[in-house]
C-alpha cells in the first residue's frame, strides 16, 4: 500500500504515461505497479550524458546571434533539460522510501515527473515563432517549479533522522545544483531570444550576453544590495524582537574597487546579498544597544584567476544560541545531526508556509525584495500591522548560506566563513574571471 | 659513533658518494658501518620505551608549582626523571627507524648522538630526595636544554640533504612528530626549573601570577608588542622599511598561556606579514621607503563562554586574527605553505626552472637568506643565517620555512588551532584559538 504523507494524498499512477491523481480510495496496487514498470523512458534519458558547458562557451555562443544559431539553442536545451531532469528523477528514485513519502518530496517528485513528460515530448523548433512558444513553455515551466526549493527542503529536512548526513547533504546539493543549470540554460536562452527579436530586459544599459552580464563591476553590486538592504530591513522582524533600527551599519568596500569580471549578475547579487544580510543583522543584534553600529567591511580583490569578496563583519561570531554548530561549514548542510536549527519549529513552519505559496522560492534577489515592498506598501495603507504578519511574507528558511554555496560552487567558486567568536565573522568567496571552469553538475 | 675524520674525508673526496681508499694515507680508515650503541644504553633504551606511558594532564602538572613547596619540587622532579627519559627514549628510536643512509648523515647522527647522550644522563641518574640536589639537578637541566636549542636548524640541514632518500611526506610526519615531542620535552623540563626557581627565590612583583612557566594573566597585547618592536627591527634592518601594528578588538584581555610559546607563534606570523607587506608594495611602488606602508592589524577577542549557551564543560578560547595586505597567497599554493617543502629549498630551485609562486612567502622555501640575496645555494643557508645575525635572540629557527607549519603545532598542542585564509593580490588572514591553559586542564602533556 502506498500512502504519501500525512496531509498530502495523492497518487501516482501511470497510464500512457501522463501521472493522473486519484483519490485514496482508489485502487492502489495496479497504480504504483504500472508507474513502475512505466519507468522505461526515464531509464533512458537518465542513461544519456549531460553535456556540461563553460560560462564562456554560453557567451561566445550567445555573442554572434542569428536565426540558425536560435535554433541551435533552443533545441540544445530542449533535448538537454530532459536529460538532466532525468538524472534527478532517478537520483530521487534511489532515495529511500521514507524520505520521497515525506511532506513536500512527493510534490516534487511529481512536479519533476510533469516537467520531463512535456519536455521530452516537445517538438524540434525550426522557426522563430516556434522558438516563441517554446520560451513561452520554458517561462511556464520554470513558473510552476518554483515551489520546489522550499518544498525539497522541507522534505529532506524532516527526513533527517532517517539519512546519513553525508547522503543528505549531497543529494540535496546535487538537486539544488541541477535546478540552477536548468534554469541557467533557460534563462539563456530566453534572453538571448528577447535580444534577439529586440526585446531586451531591463538590464540598465549594461553589456551582456544573455543573462550573463560582461562588464558585472563588483563594487557596484555590492553597493546595490545594501542599499536594497537598508530600504527594506524587514530582515529585522524575527523571533528575537529587536527594537526597530534607527540606524543600522554601513557598508565600506575597499581593495581593487574598478574590479569587472564577465559573471550571472543574478548569481553574483544573490550571493552578497544573503552574506550581507547575515552580517547586517548579526551587527545590529549584537549591538543594537550602542548609538553607532560598527560598519561592515567589504573588500574586493582581482586575482589572476578569481575575483576574491572578503565580507568582514563584526557581529559576534557565528556560535551563537541560533547557530548550534561545530564548525562553520556545517551551516551548509541540511542535515540536523550537523545543524541542529533544521529542525527547529520555526524553521518547519516558515519552509510550510513557504512551500505551500505558488510563488515558492526561485533565489533571486529581485524576488525577496519584490515581496517586502509589497508588505510594506500593505503595512503603509493598513493592511497589516504587526511583525509576525509582516514576517510571514519574508519566511525565514535558512537556505540563503547553502544557496550561496551552491551558487557559488556552480562554476567552480568557493565560499569559506571563519568566525572570530565575540568579536565577528569573515566570509571568503572566491569566484572565477576567466570563465572556463564546467558547471559543477553531476554529469 | 661516527668518527668526525670521516666528514672530513667526505669534503676532500669527490662528490660521489663514495670515498677513494687513496684518502686513507691521510685520515683513519673511515667507516661504512654505523657503530653499535653501548649494550648499557641499548637495554635502557628498551626498558624506559616498553614503561607504560604516564600519561600527565596539564592540571597536574601545574599542581606541582601551585603552590611551590618543597614537598611539590621533589615530586616535581620525581616526575621529571621518570617521564622525561622517556620522552627522549621516543626520540632516539625514531631517529634510529629512519633509513641507514639517512642516519649516516653527519647532521643527523649528531642529534642521533646528542639525545642518546642526553637520554642515558636523565635515565642513569640516581633518585634526588634532597632540594640541595634538585638544586644541582636543575643547573644540569638547564645546559642539557641549552644544548638542545639548535635541534631544529640541525634536524632541517639534514633533511634537506637527504631529500632525496625520503619522500616530502615522510619527511613531515617525522618532524611533526619531533617537534611536538620537543614541545612535550621543554615544557616538562622548564616547568620544573621554574618551579625549583620559585621555591628558592622570592616572588618577583608581576611574577606572582604564574605557575611556573604558564602566565595565569598573559596579556596578549603586551606580547605583540613585543615581538612588534623585535620583528620591526629586523624588518627594517633587512628591508629597509617596516609597515605600522595595529592592535583593535579587546586589547586588554588576558588569559592562561605559556608566554613562550605565544611569542614564538606571533614572531613567526609578524616576520611573514612585515616582510610580505614590505616586498608587495615594494614591488608595486618600486621602493619602499616614500609610501605609507598599510598597517598589520591584529584583532584580539577574549575567551568567554557563549553568551547564549548555558553553561558547559566546553574549553575557551583565546582568538586572534592577524591581517595584513601583503599581496596574499594563491590558493594552489595555500596548501605548500604549511609543509617543510624540502624540494624547493636550497639548491635546485633554480636549476628546476621551477616557477615558485608562493609570492612573498615563497621566501620561507627557500629559507630567509633567499629573501635577502637571490637565489642563495642551499650550502649557503646556514652560513647566511649564522653570519647575519638575523634571528638575534630567537635561535636559528627562523627564515628556514619552518615558521607556519611549527606555529600550527605550538597552536595545536594544547588543542587551539591556526588557520590562514588568503585573498590573492591583497592580503591574508591568520586565525589563531589559544586554548585557556586554566581551564584546559584535561589537556594531555
Amino acid at each position: 500500500m502506498l500512502k504519501i504523507g500525512c496531509s498530502y494524498r495523492t497518487l501516482f499512477s501511470a497510464s500512457n504515461g501522463t501521472i493522473t491523481h486519484r483519490s485514496v480510495n482508489s485502487t492502489r496496487h495496479q497504480s504504483t505497479a504500472l508507474h513502475f514498470y512505466q519507468n522505461k523512458q526515464l531509464e533512458l534519458y537518465a542513461s544519456k550524458q549531460a553535456s556540461r558547458l563553460t560560462l564562456r562557451q554560453l557567451v561566445f555562443f550567445g555573442r554572434k546571434m542569428n536565426e540558425d544559431r536560435l535554433m541551435k539553442s533552443a533545441n540544445y536545451v530542449r533535448t538537454e533539460l530532459p536529460v538532466r531532469i532525468a538524472h534527478r528523477l532517478r537520483d530521487l528514485q534511489a532515495l529511500p522510501f521514507i524520505v520521497v513519502t515525506q511532506e513536500g518530496v512527493g510534490r516534487v517528485y511529481e512536479l519533476y515527473w510533469s516537467a520531463f513528460e512535456k519536455l521530452r515530448r516537445y517538438p524540434p523548433i525550426t522557426t522563430l515563432d516556434e522558438n516563441e512558444k517554446f520560451c513561452e513553455f520554458l517561462g511556464g515551466l520554470l513558473n510552476e517549479h518554483a515551489p520546489v526549493i522550499p518544498n525539497i527542503t522541507l522534505g529532506l529536512s524532516l527526513a533527517s533522522p532517517h539519512l546519513p548526513p553525508e547522503s543528505l547533504d549531497s543529494f540535496m546539493r546535487r538537486m539544488l545544483v541541477s535546478r540552477i543549470s536548468r534554469r541557467v540554460l533557460a534563462e539563456h536562452h530566453i534572453a538571448l531570444s528577447e535580444g534577439f527579436v529586440g526585446r531586451g530586459q531591463r538590464t540598465d544599459g549594461e553589456p551582456h550576453v544573455g543573462i550573463i552580464f560582461t562588464g558585472l563591476n563588483v563594487k557596484r553590486s555590492v553597493e546595490r544590495c545594501a542599499r536594497l538592504l537598508r530600504e527594506s530591513p524587514i530582515w529585522i522582524y524575527d523571533e528575537e524582537n529587536l527594537p526597530d533600527p534607527s540606524c543600522w551599519p554601513e557598508v565600506h568596500v575597499e581593495g581593487h574597487v574598478n574590479t569587472s569580471f564577465a559573471y550571472i549578475r543574478e548569481h553574483l547579487e544573490y550571493i552578497i546579498f544573503e552574506l550581507l544580510k547575515n552580517s547586517m543583522h548579526a551587527t545590529y543584534a549584537h549591538h543594537h544597544k550602542e548609538k553607532t553600529l560598527p560598519a561592515v567591511q567589504v573588500t574586493i580583490v582581482a586575482g589572476e584567476h578569481d575575483v576574491g569578496i572578503r565580507i568582514s563583519d563584526q557581529g559576534g561570531g557565528l556560535r551563537t544560541a541560533r547557530n548550534r554548530v561545530k564548525n562553520p561549514a556545517d551551516l551548509f548542510s541540511f542535515s540536523h545531526l550537523r545543524n541542529e536549527a533544521r529542525l527547529d519549529d520555526s524553521r518547519l513552519g516558515a519552509l510550510r508556509s513557504a512551500s505551500s505559496q505558488q510563488a515558492g522560492f526561485v533565489g533571486t534577489v529581485d524576488e525577496q525584495v519584490g515581496r517586502w515592498q509589497k508588505a510594506r506598501k500593505q503595512e503603509s495603507t493598513g493592511l497589516i500591522t504587526d511583525g509576525a504578519a509582516i514576517q510571514q511574507t519574508h519566511p525565514r528558511i535558512g537556505i540563503g548560506l547553502p544557496m550561496s554555496n551552491i551558487y557559488t560552487t556552480y562554476f567552480g567558486g568557493s565560499l569559506d566563513l571563519i568566525s572570530l567568536d565575540g568579536w565577528g565573522t569573515d566570509v571568503y568567496l572566491r569566484l572565477p574571471k576567466l570563465g572556463k571552469n564546467l558547471e559543477g553538475i553531476e554529469v | 659513533m661516527i668518527l668526525l675524520r670521516t666528514a672530513t674525508s667526505a669534503r676532500r673526496a669527490p662528490q660521489r658518494g663514495s670515498f677513494r681508499l687513496g684518502q686513507s694515507r691521510r685520515c683513519a680508515s673511515f667507516q661504512r658501518k654505523a657503530p653499535q650503541p653501548s649494550l648499557q644504553v641499548a637495554e635502557l633504551l628498551t626498558r624506559y620505551e616498553s614503561t607504560p606511558p604516564r600519561p600527565l594532564n596539564l592540571a597536574q602538572l601545574l599542581s606541582f608549582g601551585h603552590p611551590a613547596m618543597s614537598d611539590s619540587v621533589l615530586a616535581s622532579v620525581k616526575y621529571t626523571l621518570s617521564e622525561l627519559p622517556r620522552r627522549l627514549a621516543t626520540r632516539v628510536r625514531s631517529l634510529e627507524a629512519l633509513p641507514f643512509i639517512v642516519g649516516t648523515n653527519p647532521y643527523v647522527s649528531k642529534m642521533l648522538h646528542a639525545y642518546r647522550e642526553s637520554f642515558t644522563f636523565l635515565a642513569t641518574h640516581e633518585p634526588i630526595t634532597t632540594l640541595e640536589g634538585n638544586e644541582q639537578f636543575v643547573q644540569q637541566l638547564q645546559d642539557l636544554v641549552q644544548k638542545h636549542a639548535n635541534d631544529i636548524p640541525t634536524m632541517a640541514k639534514g633533511f634537506q640533504e637527504c631529500s632525496q632518500y625520503m619522500s616530502p611526506k615522510q619527511i613531515s610526519d617525522f618532524l611533526d612528530g619531533a617537534i611536538r615531542n620537543r614541545i612535550s620535552v621543554r615544557l616538562i623540563a622548564e616547568q620544573h626549573i621554574a618551579v625549583s626557581q620559585a621555591l628558592s627565590q622570592p616572588t618577583q612583583p608581576g611574577q606572582s601570577a604564574y605557575v611556573g612557566i604558564v602566565d595565569m594573566r598573559c596579556s596578549p597585547r603586551s606580547m605583540i608588542n613585543m615581538c612588534g618592536s623585535f620583528v620591526t627591527e629586523l624588518c627594517e634592518a633587512t628591508l629597509g622599511a617596516s609597515p605600522p601594528l595595529v592592535i583593535d578588538g579587546f586589547a586588554d584581555a588576558t588569559f592562561a598561556y605559556v608566554p613562550v610559546h605565544l611569542e614564538y607563534i606571533l614572531t613567526e606570523i609578524l616576520k611573514n606579514s612585515f616582510r610580505a607587506t614590505v616586498e608587495h608594495h615594494g614591488r608595486q611602488h618600486g621602493s619602499v621607503q616614500s609610501i605609507a606602508l598599510p598597517p598589520v592589524v591584529i584583532t584580539i577577542v577574549p575567551p568567554r563562554l557563549y553568551p547564549d549557551s548555558e553553561p558547559t564543560k566546553e574549553s575557551t578560547y583565546l582568538s586572534i586574527r592577524i591581517r595584513d595586505q601583503g599581496g596574499g597567497v594563491a590558493p594552489s599554493n595555500t596548501a605548500r605553505i604549511f609543509s617543510y617543502a624540502f624540494t624547493t629549498a636550497g639548491r635546485g630551485a633554480e636549476a628546476n626552472g621551477e616557477d615558485d609562486d608562493g609570492g612573498p612567502y615563497a621566501a620561507q622555501h627557500v629559507g630567509g637568506g633567499a629573501a635577502i640575496s637571490e637565489g642563495s645555494p642551499g650550502g649557503h643557508i646556514f652560513g647566511e643565517i649564522a653570519g647575519k645575525g638575523l634571528q638575534a635572540g630567537m635561535g636559528t629557527i627562523a627564515g628556514l620555512g619552518y615558521g607556519l607549519p611549527m606555529s600550527r603545532l605550538y597552536a595545536k598542542y594544547f588543542g587551539g588551532s591556526l588557520e590562514f585564509f588568503s585573498l590573492e593580490g591583497w592580503g591574508s588572514d591568520v586565525y589563531l584559538k589559544l586554548r585557556c591553559l586554566d581551564e584546559a586542564g584535561d589537556s594531555k602533556i
